[in-house]
């Protein structure tokens, strides 16, 4: 990471805030902290906070770049905002906004998980179980439950605009239990349109693929499951929609296809 | 009285105070504006939480010159509100001839004028504000009516979300 944008952070959060840098991405430099930024510290013991930043670009004109990093910060905490109203929908908590400067402060979900396996993300979690039991029955009730998830957001007419394996995070409920949350709403957006939700069914499905092809037919199988009941359980309507978006992804899919046998 | 600094605000000193039984509330309210405090009806607050994520967005718009109001204190009331209409943040949170719980927001360098309250104070913590507050006026104000949980965590992280985007 540059030391320009270090250095900026650490001016912003001053030494009273000290942070760790854990991903990059072309957008925003995401940082964790176990510093709350309002809550006195006995409330907020040991726990993590995420800060997702918004670099100035310096190829942007000064006021263009300063409007599009106010926008697109609160987008996505007006996003998470929206989302936390929705029963039954598991998103992080937004903690603070401040888009002036093109920061927020989301609780940190997660954990590392045994054996060296990695952080709890979908992709890190179907790693785990491949060597001894991909069909682990946690395996099938958390994919279940991930279709489930995504099917409450496209649901209630939101698209996530990134759905990977990485952007699924498991948080363990019990010793044999995980309940994923989604996260990284950075390019979310409220969306009625049949086309956003096929696109983030092909890319999780893409992303599943490309990962654990041997076990993936199953793995999307428990996806569309979960996916599937939430649309069912709003009866003729949900079953009118699902057909919609199922069509549509099975277009997108086939549009996939021919990209990549062209390419 | 609750005293602390915010991480990123260490030279900003903040002492926030909860009175029970207040009897002179219409006396105080005619001498507000000239006040050194933001002086709130607890029944509006339902947590620490949720003052101290007002009190946070208020520091940030002063640090960055985007205050709306005259002073820090009246953006902490006004920070609070779900709205960006201040009158309407005044009524929902300010103090009332009839209040009878007050939080006391005092953010100073250095100690003030007393308060000529009459009441009494009580500890400042979770409990204190969430059993004594108007959860039905909190979800009014706050446009939470529809809202499915009843829980007070829920509900408070719900205003936060409302309170560090108010506006923007
Ligand atoms: N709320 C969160 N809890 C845990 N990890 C997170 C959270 N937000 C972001 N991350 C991590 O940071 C990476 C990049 O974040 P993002 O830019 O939001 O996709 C993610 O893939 C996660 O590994």
């Amino acid at each position: 990471m540059s030391e320009e944008i270090v250095s900026r952070v650490s001016n912003y959060l001053t030494p009273q805030v000290p942070f760790k840098a854990i991903a990059q991405g072309a957008e925003a430099v995401v940082f964790t902290t176990n510093v709350h930024p309002y809550l006195p510290a006995k409330d907020s013991n040991n726990k993590t906070y995420v800060i997702k930043y918004r670099p100035p670009k310096r190829y942007r004109h000064p006021s263009i770049d300063r409007s599009l990093t106010k926008h697109r910060t609160l987008s996505e905490s007006r996003l998470l905002a929206k989302l936390f109203l929705i029963p039954g929908l598991k998103v992080p908590q937004l903690i603070a906004c401040d888009a002036y400067n093109g920061y927020i402060w989301i609780e940190f979900l997660g954990e590392d998980l045994p054996n060296d396996a990695g952080f709890s993300n979908l992709k890190n979690f179907l790693w785990m179980f491949a060597p001894s039991d991909p069909y682990d029955p946690i395996v099938k009730e958390t994919l279940i439950k991930v279709g489930e998830q995504i099917g409450l957001l496209h649901w209630n007419d939101y698209c996530h605009g990134d759905l990977t394996s990485s952007n699924i995070v498991l948080v363990r409920e019990g010793p044999e239990s995980w309940q994923p949350y989604l996260i990284d709403f950075g390019l979310g957006s409220t969306s009625n349109m049949v086309e956003d939700k096929g696109v983030d069914l092909y890319v999780l499905e893409r992303a599943i693929v490309s990962t654990h092809s041997l076990f993936a037919d199953t793995y999307k199988e428990w996806l569309m499951h979960g996916f599937c009941q939430v649309y069912k359980n709003n009866g003729a309507e949900g079953e009118k929609k699902l057909k919609e978006v199922l069509n549509r992804f099975q277009e997108v899919r086939m549009r996939g296809r021919k990209r990549s046998m062209i390419g | 009285a609750l005293i602390s600094s915010l991480p990123q605000f260490p030279d900003t000193r903040i002492s926030l105070r909860l009175f029970h039984n207040v009897s002179n509330a219409s006396e105080i309210r005619s001498k507000v504006a000239q006040l050194p405090y933001a002086i709130i009806d607890a029944r509006s607050i339902c947590s620490l939480e949720q003052v101290y994520s007002a009190i946070y967005r208020a520091l940030v718009e002063s640090k960055y010159g985007k205050l709306k109001t005259k002073s820090l204190h009246s953006e902490c009331l006004y920070s609070l509100s779900a709205t960006s209409n201040i009158g309407e943040a005044y009524k929902n949170f300010g103090i009332k001839d009839d209040s009878q719980m007050l939080l006391v927001i005092q953010i100073v360098d250095k100690d003030q004028q007393d308060l000529q309250l009459q009441g009494d104070e009580v500890p400042l913590n979770d409990e204190n504000l969430s059993q004594n507050c108007d959860m039905t006026f909190i979800r009014k104000i706050y446009k939470l009516n529809e809202f499915h949980s009843t829980s007070t965590i829920e509900i408070s992280r719900a205003v936060v979300n409302c309170i560090q985007l108010r506006g923007l």
